[in-house]
């Protein structure tokens, strides 16, 4: 496996630390790595399900809308950030590896370098999940 | 190929009677090639003193600087050739989109910090940013990689032939990272360090000393160790002394480090720390014992 770019080794690092449920993704939308409260909400840590194909990962996770249809994809935030090299923001309801639905808030960012654009952070927020917030 | 150390210290120069053995001067290393060329890595105060040496025989001289933090630039100003009309250097270093190399070294040779600019040098120098991939200076090939430290900081490997030495002076592989279970391809500087005969690597602070300067940048002993036995480095040169450390300290910190790396499986000889004026052949210790 080639080393990866600095910019997406610290960007791991940082998601690591972090209790804020995160996936980093490359450039081809693979998801790279997920930490640990994102795995805690998937249902899946990232030492048993890898590294995911951008269309493994979308097909298990998909996120749907209010009356349960798939969000197209160049409607995610992810994609936006991705194709776009911008920031977005989506609103969404998706399923853990078990089957449980939750609604989730998802900010993607894109992580841009010398060379170009290598990938992105996506940061979760989950519903009824975060007390504090919402007070 | 041969190094000889100029500096090894790292953050600031130390001068001092306690600092005699390792030296005070700060990071600057000269890599002498099979062609009978050199190549000089980092510009810190340990370059004044080679400098002198070169300006007898001036010829095309190549530098290449990992950063443009003080300690490693600071001996630009002071290096003979570089007033020298006959001199041609090149220095190579990492790009940054803010402003050229050349404008970012400026900020230092120039007014209040500096008598003179740089356009006021008579020496013909040429400032580049280090290419993507692989480049070749005479018979070395030479790769520049992107590493964990603050602002864009590079490290070096050069091959010659067979050999291979790793250059990362100023290196946190180990921030935010479990270096002992990573996998190599998320370690910062792998690609650069795997399997190379010498690794000159950042060991500032003790594992003690390290919590009180966690994110500056810089490797406690555990990780400095880590990272050369996950990379199998076939040898070890602990570099970038902290400046608060003496001779004394360091003697001490350098026998720590063996029994560490003796209980990491590492082969005895294969470590050793940086002092000014130190000359090593590059590659595994059998094969420069069997040399000399």
């Amino acid at each position: 496996m080639d080393q990866k770019p600095l910019e997406l080794i610290l960007a791991r690092n940082f998601l690591t630390s972090l209790s804020t449920p995160a996936f980093l993704v490359d450039q081809s939308g693979a998801l790279i790595f997920y930490n640990e409260a994102a795995g805690a909400m998937l249902g899946i840590s990232f030492e048993e399900s890898g590294r995911l194909e951008a269309s493994e990962w979308s097909r298990t996770l998909s996120p749907y809308g209010e009356s349960g249809e798939l969000t197209p994809i160049e409607d995610r935030a992810m994609t936006k950030a991705l194709r776009r090299g911008r920031p977005a923001h989506g609103h969404y309801k998706i399923r853990s590896v078990r089957g449980d639905p939750f609604e989730i808030e998802a900010s993607a960012l894109p992580i841009v370098a010398e060379g170009g654009q290598e990938g992105a952070m996506i940061f979760f927020w989950q519903h009824g999940n975060n007390s504090r917030a919402e007070e | 190929m041969k190094i000889k150390v100029w500096g090894a210290r790292g953050s600031v120069p130390a001068p001092g009677p306690e600092m005699n053995r390792y030296g005070g001067n700060t990071s600057c290393v000269q890599l002498d090639l099979s062609d009978g060329s050199a190549l000089i890595i980092d510009a810190g105060t340990g370059i004044r003193t080679l400098g002198v040496g070169i300006a007898q025989n001036p010829s095309h001289i190549n530098i290449l600087l990992t950063h443009l933090h003080l300690d490693h630039i600071q001996g630009l100003m002071f290096f003979a050739p570089c007033f020298q009309a006959g001199s041609q250097i090149t220095i190579w270093g990492p790009s940054s989109p803010e402003a050229s190399l050349e404008e970012r070294i400026a900020r230092y040779i120039s007014a209040p910090l500096s008598p003179v600019e740089v356009r006021e040098l008579p020496c013909a120098v040429d400032f580049r940013d280090t290419p993507a991939s692989e480049w070749e200076i005479g018979p070395a090939k030479i790769r520049a990689e992107a590493v964990t430290h603050r602002g864009p900081t590079l490290g070096y490997r050069i091959t010659d032939g067979a050999q291979s030495l790793t250059y990362i002076s100023d290196h946190e592989p180990g921030l935010g990272a479990p270096l002992d279970s990573l996998e190599p391809e998320w370690i910062s500087g792998f690609d650069l360090a795997r399997e190379t005969d010498l690794l000159i690597h950042d060991c500032q602070y003790t594992d003690e000393e390290y919590p009180d300067h966690v994110g500056w940048g810089h490797s406690r002993l555990t990780d400095a160790l880590t990272f050369a036995r996950r990379t199998e480095a076939k040898r070890l040169m602990l570099f970038h002394h902290d400046p608060l450390h003496s001779d004394d300290f360091l003697d001490r910190f350098c026998e720590t480090a063996k029994e560490r790396w003796a209980e990491l499986g590492g082969r005895n000889g294969a470590i050793e720390m940086a002092a000014e004026t130190q000359e090593l052949e590059v590659g595994p210790p059998s094969r420069v014992a069997a040399a000399s």
